[in-house]
């Protein structure tokens, strides 16, 4: 087993989205401040209004907005029509938007559009493909003539849009804009940005635009962009770079945290150098940041990848000494850690404790389990294993799938093969074509192997 | 994970993909046995294993066998058993590679 199965790489990669909670702090102070109560109404568009709007047509539109206004006895709120707007803007053309909220204003003396307006429009600019970003000055225009200055949750909603739909240079030049504008984005629009950068960007433009905020707007990274930046270059390996940001980070005041030393963690760990990870660890607990489960967890994967599961073991010891409960992750980690050292039936064993102790396996468990007794040649046991993933629903991994169906041609349990290829198309755990070349080239090794006497 | 895993195998070898899912031009035999005149070779495959299953054609002693009916025969190079190891194989035989 030397590759890492890609069973164990989502258990991994779910930990990992675990640690860096970035985006989720975001929600939370813009939810506390009743002005940007954008949120609730969306929600309410698509429950409510949804339906009224059937075609992006203009004209239509305001007939059914005239045909609301007419039957509703009780006075409209702005909420109300910004549902309405939310509603339309979603199936219609920016024009066309922007026509129905002047009807709206010219029939309802009553309505005075907010931010909270504009703001749905200026999401719906950024939506649009465009070449450039005129159409969402345009929005900003029509809120400073009404009055309304653009601030910090305008910048936001107007960054997310643009990179939700991959406008990210244009997403760059619009935060330069707002701010000079002073409209600087808060930390959390910088921290978004620098993260969408970092996927799609180099290194070097991600830093020139960093160096731009701090030295023309004094927008300056705080300890999340550092965390964000450290998990960047650890996922391109370079872990040198890594190490420089650290030092970085101290220049600047920070003091490391949890989420830092995980990172880095996660770094060493993903490249099978254990004892870099244990030293992090120590750091850790040298510097009093307190080792949280995620950081167990990436130890004990970190050590089951190098093979020093006997290790891992011992580090689940003492997360459960520490008040941590183990989850499906590290269970996983420390069973996919003993199907490599040929242990599969301890595996087992560990399945049975994790399950005695409440802890519920998830299908990446099964996929690792599945694929440890089939390479051990526990045929009996990995049958029993399938049958069970099999009569809960559960989705078969690529590798998992591929080994067992090789494992059954082996003993010449080809119609066995053939149910489990139904089972991966039925269960829509792989495409077709990747089901049925697994299947073709694993009887084509069979009758390879049966040549040369290898196989029953 | 799944459709960039695809993508790699289309990238990697899109030769190898499209013989399998492009739709090709079917000499009689099989064209009367799948009724349409053009099918790619990974849909044949799965129509001739469900006749297979639908007609309960494995050999009840031991299921990796296949006893072929009238019907499956006419495209199975005519054997009155096949193993079902060589099914992917026999039904290649009506795929044949498209000179350049």
């Amino acid at each position: 087993m030397g590759k890492i199965p890609p069973s164990i790489r989502p258990a991994i990669s779910n930990s990992f989205t675990r640690r860096v909670p970035l985006e989720t702090p975001t929600q939370i102070p813009k939810k506390k401040s009743p002005q940007h109560s954008r949120k609730p109404q969306t929600s309410l568009g698509s429950t409510k209004a949804e339906a009224l709007f059937k075609s992006p047509d203009l004209s239509s539109a305001k007939k059914v907005f005239n045909c609301i206004v007419a039957t509703t006895k009780s006075s409209i709120d702005l909420r109300f029509h910004n549902t309405l707007l939310q509603s339309y803007a979603s199936i219609s053309a920016l024009h066309d938007s922007i026509s129905l909220l002047h009807h709206m204003v010219k029939t309802q003396p009553s309505f005075s559009p907010d931010r909270s307006t504009y703001h749905i429009l200026l999401s719906q600019s950024c939506k649009a493909p465009d070449s450039s970003l005129s159409a969402v000055n345009q929005i900003l225009n029509m809120m400073v003539n009404n009055g309304l200055k653009p601030n910090q949750v305008t910048t936001d909603i107007a960054i997310r849009s643009l990179c939700g739909v991959g406008r990210i240079d244009h997403a760059v030049e619009l935060v330069k804009e707002l701010s000079l504008k002073q409209s600087p984005p808060d930390t959390y629009t910088f921290n978004f940005l620098v993260k969408n950068l970092c996927k799609c960007r180099t290194l070097s433009t991600v830093y020139g635009f960093i160096d731009d905020m701090k030295s023309s707007f004094d927008v300056k990274p705080d300890l999340v962009t550092y965390t964000i930046l450290i998990d960047n270059v650890c996922n391109s390996k370079n872990l040198r770079e890594a190490m420089r940001l650290v030092g970085v980070l101290n220049e600047s005041g920070f003091k490391p945290d949890s989420f830092v030393y995980n990172t880095i963690m996660k770094g060493y760990c993903m490249q099978s150098k254990g004892s870099e990870a244990i030293e992090v660890y120590k750091k850790m607990k040298e510097e009093g940041v307190e080792p949280d489960l995620v950081t167990y967890n990436t130890l004990i994967f970190g050590l089951s990848k190098s093979g020093r599961v006997k290790e891992a073991r011992k580090y689940l010891d003492i997360l459960v000494e520490s008040g941590h409960f183990p989850d499906a992750v590290t269970y996983t980690s420390l069973m996919n850690g003993m199907c490599r050292e040929g242990n599969a039936l301890g595996a087992v064993v560990l399945l049975e404790e994790m399950e005695r102790k409440g802890c519920t396996p998830n299908s990446c468990t099964y996929n690792t389990l599945l694929h440890g007794l089939c390479k051990c040649r526990l045929m009996e046991k990995g049958m029993e294993l399938y049958g069970a993933m099999k009569s809960a629903g559960m989705e078969l991994e690529t590798a998992s799938y591929a080994t067992l169906v090789r494992a059954l041609c082996r003993e010449g349990r080809v119609a066995e093969a053939y149910d489990v290829f139904d089972y991966a198309v039925e269960s829509k755990s792989l495409t077709d074509v990747a089901a049925y070349s697994t299947l073709e080239v694993t009887l084509k090794w069979l009758k390879k192997a049966r040549e040369q006497g290898l196989a029953v | 994970m799944l459709p960039q895993r695809l993508k790699k195998t289309i990238t990697d070898n899109p030769k190898k993909l499209a013989n399998l899912i492009d739709l090709v031009n079917l000499p009689s035999p099989v064209r009367e046995f799948v009724g349409q005149s053009q099918i790619s070779r990974l849909g044949c495959f799965m129509r001739v294993w469900s006749y297979i299953k639908e007609n309960n054609l494995q050999d009840p002693n031991n299921k990796n066998l296949v006893n072929c009916d009238e019907k499956l025969r006419s495209i199975l190079l005519g054997k009155s058993r096949v193993e079902l190891a060589e099914l992917p194989a026999l039904i290649k035989l009506h795929f044949p590679k498209v000179p350049k």
